[in-house]
Formats: structure tokens, sequence, C-alpha cells
């Protein structure tokens, strides 16, 4: 009972607020900047694996095999503790990834093997009449990939997008392990001054639950309004 | 009644081959020119050296049983789906293809075919309309995008025609919420925005419940009245015959008859046709 009352007291939390909230705000930046790349990539890799031009199907598929297989935490250590030192040897220069860059491209890159295969069914879902409609008026690849094909496709597949992101916002909690100083790395920072981890972690864990529930809960509503419209 | 003497005023400016004047005038008519056309799709052969000649303000109909290759000849002109042999000529123009300084052939570009492709508007089965894009936007698209055309311009143009396919009310709707024949009067506007020289209509009332296909029929009847020059892929015998001028009926990828539709329907050559006639009638 004790130890319970002591897990919910929110004082040390708030002493720390500061301090805390703005590692919070680090698992913002890392997901914000993470999406950039998780797009960017997910994207162009998926036009790679719907390419007409062999080499590049098979580029865009093994790409999106390789991330999707690869667990998130191994992704993130191999790419801030190996990556470095094989392009030191590769350029002959010593090199260290700053944590916050290598969380970035570890989790963009992990979640952009699944941003691949979301791309991919949400494009194949537009009928080809719709594509061979703008190629008949003389439309230009680009304008039908961009005005026909991947406003319809994002549409098919809104909710698994948003579900995705979410899931990455969760990832991002495994980057205080390179210290990135996020909530969680400041959670331990604190703990080792003040000696008191119930409280604080159970009042990080508190933080995150409700962030990503408040954003699933958005999520679903959105999917409903989308259906109830007739879109996704 | 109008219709057949339109159709007659055309068949009457056919070349006088002793005139070379008049055979040029002819030729300069000549909008599409489809010139021993086959097709494969690797190993099945659907096109068979098909040769045609489109005057402008001709209106011809194509007839076959279905599987005879109509769709594809109308794929095979816009080079949705390339010919394997044979040329395009669109107003005298190689269409898909081009001839080097040593003569020989090879594929055009693509922003060269995209260029002819302006000129020739297709009306699909399914008409294709654009679902995230409101009806005066599936009209303006292209000639803002394609065309360059301002955009105010291209509102007016298809306020224009959306008012002549008598849909103007639904100008700010979704496709989502139109009848059928309503989806497909806006995708004939949506290719006539393109100011195109041949209008191509593969089965364009084959998708309608019965009661729709009269307002279709309709706008397409009155499109070749206004001297429209159209390729008309249709199971509507009656339209077949009373606005076309010209009836094609293709079999396995050969043409076996073409001629005014008097001639195809009431006197045909081939055993084929007179018997996919009596099915059709039925
Ligand atoms: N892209 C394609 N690949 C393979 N076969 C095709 C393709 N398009 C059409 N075909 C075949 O070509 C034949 C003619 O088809 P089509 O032109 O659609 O006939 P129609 O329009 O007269 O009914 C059919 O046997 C069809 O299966
Ligand atoms: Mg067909």
């Amino acid at each position: 009972m004790e130890s319970f009352k002591e897990a919910v007291d929110i004082s040390l939390f708030w002493e720390y607020r500061s301090l805390l909230l703005g590692g919070l705000a680090f698992n913002f930046y890392t997901w914000i900047s993470a999406l950039v790349l998780v797009h960017v990539m997910g994207f162009s890799m998926c036009m790679m694996r719907l390419s007409r031009v062999g080499a590049c199907r098979a580029v865009g598929t093994a790409y999106a095999e390789l991330f999707r297989n690869t667990p998130e935490y191994i992704l993130l250590t191999w790419v801030h503790f190996v990556l470095p030192l094989l392009l030191s040897v590769l350029l002959q220069t010593r090199l260290n990834f700053p944590p916050f860059l290598s969380a970035v491209l570890a989790l963009g890159l992990a979640y952009s093997g699944y941003m691949v295969e979301t791309y991919r069914s949400g494009i194949q879902a537009v009928p080809k009449g719709h594509i061979e409609a703008g190629r008949a008026l003389g439309m230009s690849s680009i304008d039908i990939t961009f005005r026909i094909v991947l406003p319809q496709a994002i549409r098919n597949v809104l909710p698994e997008m948003l579900n995705q992101m979410v899931s990455l916002f969760k990832a991002t909690t495994l980057v205080s392990l390179i210290a990135v100083p996020d909530l969680l790395y400041n959670v331990v920072i604190v703990t080792q001054e003040e000696m008191r981890p119930l409280p604080l972690y159970t009042w990080a864990a508190i933080v995150y639950c409700v962030i990503i529930f408040t954003a699933s809960t958005l999520v679903r509503w959105l999917t409903e309004r989308w259906r109830s419209r007739g879109w996704a | 009644m109008e219709t057949l003497a339109a159709g007659t005023a055309r068949r009457d400016a056919s070349p006088v081959p002793s005139d070379k004047g008049l055979a040029k005038a002819a030729e300069d008519a000549v909008v599409l020119r489809v010139s021993d056309v086959h097709k494969a799709f690797g190993d099945l052969k659907v096109l068979n050296g098909i040769s045609f000649d489109l005057r402008r303000g001709d209106v011809m109909s194509v007839i076959g049983a279905s599987g005879s290759g109509k769709s594809t000849l109308l794929r095979c002109i816009n080079q949705l789906d390339p010919p394997t042999a044979g040329e395009i000529y669109l107003n005298g123009v190689p269409f898909g293809f081009r001839v080097d300084a040593s003569g020989k052939r090879t594929p055009d570009s693509l922003s060269n075919i995209n260029r002819l492709r302006q000129d020739v508007g297709m009306v699909f089965q399914q008409f294709n309309l654009w679902p995230h894009m409101s009806v005066l936007r599936n009209i303006t698209e292209a000639p803002v995008r394609v065309r360059k055309m301002a955009k105010a311009e291209a509102r007016e143009l298809a306020e224009q025609l959306l008012a002549k396919v008598n849909l103007l009310d639904k100008r700010d709707e979704y496709p989502a919420r139109l009848s059928g024949g309503q989806q497909q009067r806006v995708a004939i506007a949506r290719a006539l925005a393109m100011n195109p020289k041949v209008m191509m209509f593969d089965e364009a009332t084959s998708s309608l419940d019965p009661e729709l296909t009269g307002e279709v029929l309709d706008v397409m009847r009155g499109l070749g009245e206004e001297g429209m020059t159209m390729l008309v892929v249709t199971h509507e015998m009656g339209f077949a015959r009373e606005a076309s001028n010209r009836v094609m009926f293709i079999h396995e990828g050969r043409v076996e008859e073409d001629g005014p539709p008097e001639q195809v329907f009431d006197n045909p050559k081939s055993e084929r046709c007179r018997a996919f006639l009596s099915k059709s009638y039925r």
C-alpha cells in the first residue's frame, strides 16, 4: 500500500516537470523527423517496387523485406554502433553518429519498410481505368501519379497509415537506449539523483499511455467518419 | 431524320478520284487513318490487319461480337495498347511511331504521344471519373494540367460543357452521387474539354440501366449532328443505323464489313455479319 501511494505520488514528477517534458519533446522531434523519412523512403521504394524495370522492383522488394523483418531495437543499435564503424572504414575517417541522428535513421528506416507495403496496397486498389482515363487525355505520368493515383491511394489506406504513425510514436520510447535525452532517459537521470524510481517510472508510463490512447482514439474516430462518407 | 440527312451530306463529300484537287482536299479531311494495324498479346492475335480512314464529320459505328477486338482497336489508336504492327495517323501525323533518317520506324516518345492523345477523346464503358474530384474538377483537370489553360477559363469551359450535357446543376457534386447516365455524360464533357479532333466511345452505354442509355445516346447523337468526327463501338443497333454514316463490322480482328448503315444492315456481304445481326436483333 505504501509503495502504491509512492508510485502515484506526482510531486517528484512535477518538481522535475520542465526537464521531463523537455525530454518528451525529444520523443516528438524524433517522431516527426522519422515520419518524414518514413514517407519519403516508403513512397519512393514503393515506386521502385511497382516499377516496370526488374532491377528496380528487386531493390524495392528487398528494401521492404529487410526493414520489415528487422526488429526496431536491433536496427537502432546497429545503426548507432555498427554503421558508423563501417562508414569509418569505408571513408577512411573517424565517424560517429549523434544519438538523435541514429534514432531518426533507424526508426525511419524500420517503419518505412511497412510504409512501402501500405503505399503499395493503396496504389494497387486504384482502378486501372482511372489511370487510363488520365493517359487518354494526354496527362503526364507525374500528374497521373500525384493527382489521380496518390490522393486515392492515401484515402484507401489512411486508417492503416495513421495507425502505423501511432506505432512509430510508441517506438520512439526506445531511443533512450542510445542516449537520446527523451522522457524515459531523463527519468533514469533523475532517478539516479533522487533514488525514488517508483513515481517517476509510473508517471512516465501514464504520460505515454495518455498520449498514445488519445492518438489511437482520434484515429479510430476519424476512420469512422471517413467510412461513413465512403472514403477509406 | 436530320441525322440521316447529315450523314448523306457527309457521304456526298467523298473524293472524286479523277479530280486531283478534290482528291487532295479529301485527303486533307482524313482525320484518322488506321493502316493495317495488328495487335497481339503474346501468342493471342487480337487484331489482324485493320485499315480504314475517318474523314472530318464521319460517325462510324463499330460492331462485332464480344472478344472480336473492338476495344483493342480503340486502345491501339490512342496508344493505350500500342499496335504490334501497322500505322495510325492523326491529321496525317504519325501517332505512336516516328521514322528516323534511315527510314527505320521507332516508337515515339511519351511526350509526343501525349501531345497527340489530347486530340483524341475517349469515353469508357466504366466512365472512369476520378472519385476524389468534383464534377467540375474532373472536367477542368486535363485542360489546366495538360493544355495549361487558365483556371477561370477552364471553369467557364467546363460549365458550358456541363450545360451542353444537361448537368450544370451537378457541377459541385462528387461522381459517386451521380447516376450512371449522369456520370457518363460528365465523362463525355471531360473528353470534350480537350477540344478533340476525334471522339472514341467504347460501349459507352453498356454498363447503364436500360432507362439511362437514352440520355447518353442523345448526347452522342447531338455531337454527331454538330459535325464531330466519331468512332463509336456499340451494341446499340438503333444508334448505329440512325446516327452514324458508316458502320464497320469486325470479326476476329478483321474488318468484314465497312459501309453505309443501309448496306451493312440490310445487305451485308459477309455471312458472319448476317449471323451477328440476326442474333443482335433477336
Ligand atoms: N491486355 C490484354 N492482355 C491479354 N489479352 C487481352 C488484353 N486485352 C484484350 N485481350 C484479349 O483480346 C481479345 C479482344 O478483346 P477486346 O478488344 O476487349 O474485345 P471486344 O472489345 O471486341 O469485346 C479478347 O480475347 C481479350 O481477352
Ligand atoms: Mg470491349
